[in-house]
């Protein structure tokens, strides 16, 4: 309807509603920093105890690496004996995984007279061919998840001092076949390292299920902190509301500015408690167990996700919790917003 | 129903010839707080002229507060019309609505609703950038009115940091940002001292008769009665009479 006496307000630009957010953050800085603690306590909450699943995670992880290679490296003293004169062959085909790369290190530390590899880099290691690389040595690792390599045993083990093969993959083949019976090959990972494997996967799954689940709970007593705190600050001002609707905000300008406003303290908040909620699990972690430990296993994307996820959250969060009780009071009538007494 | 409207209409064609600025037809409301019901207005009917300079008198709690709200579109009544320049008030969108309360009308509070947190050049401000004025240009004019009402050194207080005449003062300022056509203001000059009160009255009267101000003012203030053209009764949510200073005062000397 058009009246040739009334008419219509303006809208306000975005950049306007921004403004006025920032004043309004500003002019009540004390009171918006007692809401923004709100947002970080509870973003702070979630993600140390999703920091905390997954650095203790990584760190079971990592101990059980350990003992791995501490099995394999039992398995070579038993084959060598001492190790003192003798050679030791290193062969690598495919990638290696992280219990063969530590096993390596452990490995190139024994005193052997010498070691020849091939197809990696080992401390004062000599470097040869696939094809001769165990010519004079006492003991083959063959190691790398390749599934089959394009050399033949028997051409492998020609040449070495005593017929001892230690092989990381169970059913490798060699240039196409199955190892011959009666050349003599032991698998690395044996009975008991394959068990041990097992289990490590298991744990795995389960504290995959574990952090889940802390972070749910984690995340209902976050969401009823940060909308407890948001509500709380535009509850308070209903009557604030009010005034401005009757000196003609539009109740979409009031909106707006709410959502801008809980989306910065959602912003703020939450960004100084994934700092404060990753970096306390982190040093607790890191000074009980060393920070090697923890850092051996820990997985930087999921560390990552979880950091951004908790940003992301806290904000939404924030800003859900704002918006419903903006919106209501946005929606009153001015002069009963004005008699509120919230 | 029909017959009503067409009535309507003709009072509205009157209006518009006579110059009335706002027109409450038979206004009614009621609150309800759970099982009570108080009957804040009984039908008020009044016809305000443009640029006139109305009192209402009336005990507390007789509706005046109330009258207002509805006069000035801050709240619906339960029954009866609301005219404003001829327009339905109950017919306009929101987006004419909050035009009208930004610039046709001035409010100032019987509580004054300062937003606490913000200045009083802040305060000021605020209709002014909700009007789309922002800037330098809204600062100086704040200022302007800030001085006309005495407060030129206080710009940058706090309401909680004024005495209560003093926050009074910002409130009528706040109600002159947008040089509104009607002022409704509700016991202004209850917390002032007499010469304030004065120059707050006669600053009314300015703009009434310099600018064509319609201005309407809830008040026990005799100055402020016998300054105005007309005043009007209101009891018990029920306009009783409308008389003007001179029948008044005619009144008050037949009671002593
Ligand atoms: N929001 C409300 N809810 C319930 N009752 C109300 C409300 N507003 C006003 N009333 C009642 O309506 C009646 C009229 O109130 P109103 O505020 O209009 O009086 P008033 O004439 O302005 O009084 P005063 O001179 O004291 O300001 C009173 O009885 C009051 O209790
Ligand atoms: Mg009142």
């Amino acid at each position: 309807m058009k009246h040739d006496k009334i008419g219509t307000q303006v809208k306000l630009p975005m950049g306007r509603a921004v403004q006025i957010a920032v004043q309004g953050i500003r002019i009540r800085l004390g009171r918006s920093m007692v809401t923004v603690s709100g947002v970080v306590l509870g973003i702070a909450f979630l993600m140390s105890n999703v920091a905390g699943q997954l650095i203790s995670d990584a760190l079971s992880r990592e101990r059980e690496t350990r003992q791995i290679v501490t099995l394999m490296e039992a398995l070579v003293r038993n084959e060598v004996g001492t190790a003192a004169g003798k050679t030791l062959a290193v062969t690598v085909h495919g990638d290696l995984e992280r219990t063969e790369r530590l096993f390596m290190e452990r490995v190139a530390k024994m005193p052997f007279a010498a070691v020849r590899v091939s197809g990696a880099n080992i401390d004062r290691g000599v470097s040869a061919t696939p094809q001769n690389v165990a010519e004079g040595a006492y003991l083959l690792l063959v190691l790398g998840q390749q599934q089959n390599i394009p050399v033949d045993l028997e051409t492998l083990i020609s040449g070495m001092n005593h017929v001892g093969v230690l092989d990381a993959v169970a059913n490798r083949t060699y240039a196409g076949q199955a190892p011959r019976a009666g050349v003599k090959r032991d698998l690395l990972f044996g009975k008991e390292t394959q068990e041990q494997m097992e289990r490590m996967r298991e744990h795995a799954a389960q504290a995959r299920f574990r952090t889940v689940w802390v972070a749910i709970i984690s995340l209902l007593v976050t969401i009823i902190s940060i909308s407890n705190a948001l509500l709380m600050s535009v509850t308070e001002r209903i009557r604030e509301i009010g005034t401005m609707k009757c000196l003609g905000a539009l109740s979409a300008f009031i909106r707006r500015m709410f959502l801008i406003e809980s989306a910065f303290i959602g912003f703020a908040g939450s960004l100084a408690g994934m700092v404060l909620g990753a970096l306390i699990p982190l040093i607790i972690y890191g000074w009980i167990f060393g920070f090697g430990l923890m850092f051996g296993e820990i997985s930087f994307v999921r560390f990552g996700v979880a950091c951004l996820g908790c940003v992301v959250v806290g904000t939404l969060l924030a800003m859900i919790a704002a918006i419903y009780p903006a919106n209501f009071a946005a929606r009153m009538v001015p002069a009963s917003a004005l008699r509120s007494n919230v | 129903m029909a017959f009503e409207r067409e009535l309507f209409f003709k009072d509205a064609d009157a209006a518009a010839r006579s110059g009335y600025v706002i027109r409450a037809v038979d206004v009614r409301k009621v609150y309800r707080m759970g099982d009570t019901e108080t009957h804040a207005l009984r039908g008020a009917t009044v016809d305000i002229i443009r640029g006139e300079y109305l009192s209402i008198m009336g005990p507390s709690g007789s509706g005046k507060s109330t009258l207002f709200n509805m006069i000035g579109g801050l709240d619906k009544p339960t029954a009866g019309k609301v005219y404003i320049d001829q327009v339905d008030i109950a017919q306009l969108d929101p987006f004419e609505l909050a035009w009208l309360r930004c610039r046709k009308v001035g409010y100032i509070f019987q509580s004054y609703n300062l937003i606490q947190v913000m200045s009083c050049i802040e305060n000021v401000m605020l209709p002014m950038a909700f009007a789309g004025l922002d800037g330098e240009e809204s600062r100086e004019k704040a200022l302007m009115i800030l001085e006309r009402v005495g407060l030129g050194g206080r710009a940058l207080h706090k309401p909680a940091e004024m005495s209560g005449g003093q926050q009074q003062r910002v409130a009528i300022a706040r109600a002159l940002a947008n040089t509104p056509d009607i002022l409704l203001a509700d016991e202004p000059t209850a917390n002032l001292d007499l010469r304030t009160g004065e120059e707050i009255i006669k600053l009314f009267r300015t703009l009434c008769d310099e600018l064509g101000v319609t201005v309407i003012t809830a008040t026990h203030d005799l100055k402020m009665l016998k300054t105005s053209d007309r005043i009007m009764w209101i009891e018990d949510g029920l306009i009783s009479k409308i008389t003007t200073p001179e029948e008044m005062e005619l009144h008050i000397d037949e009671i002593h």
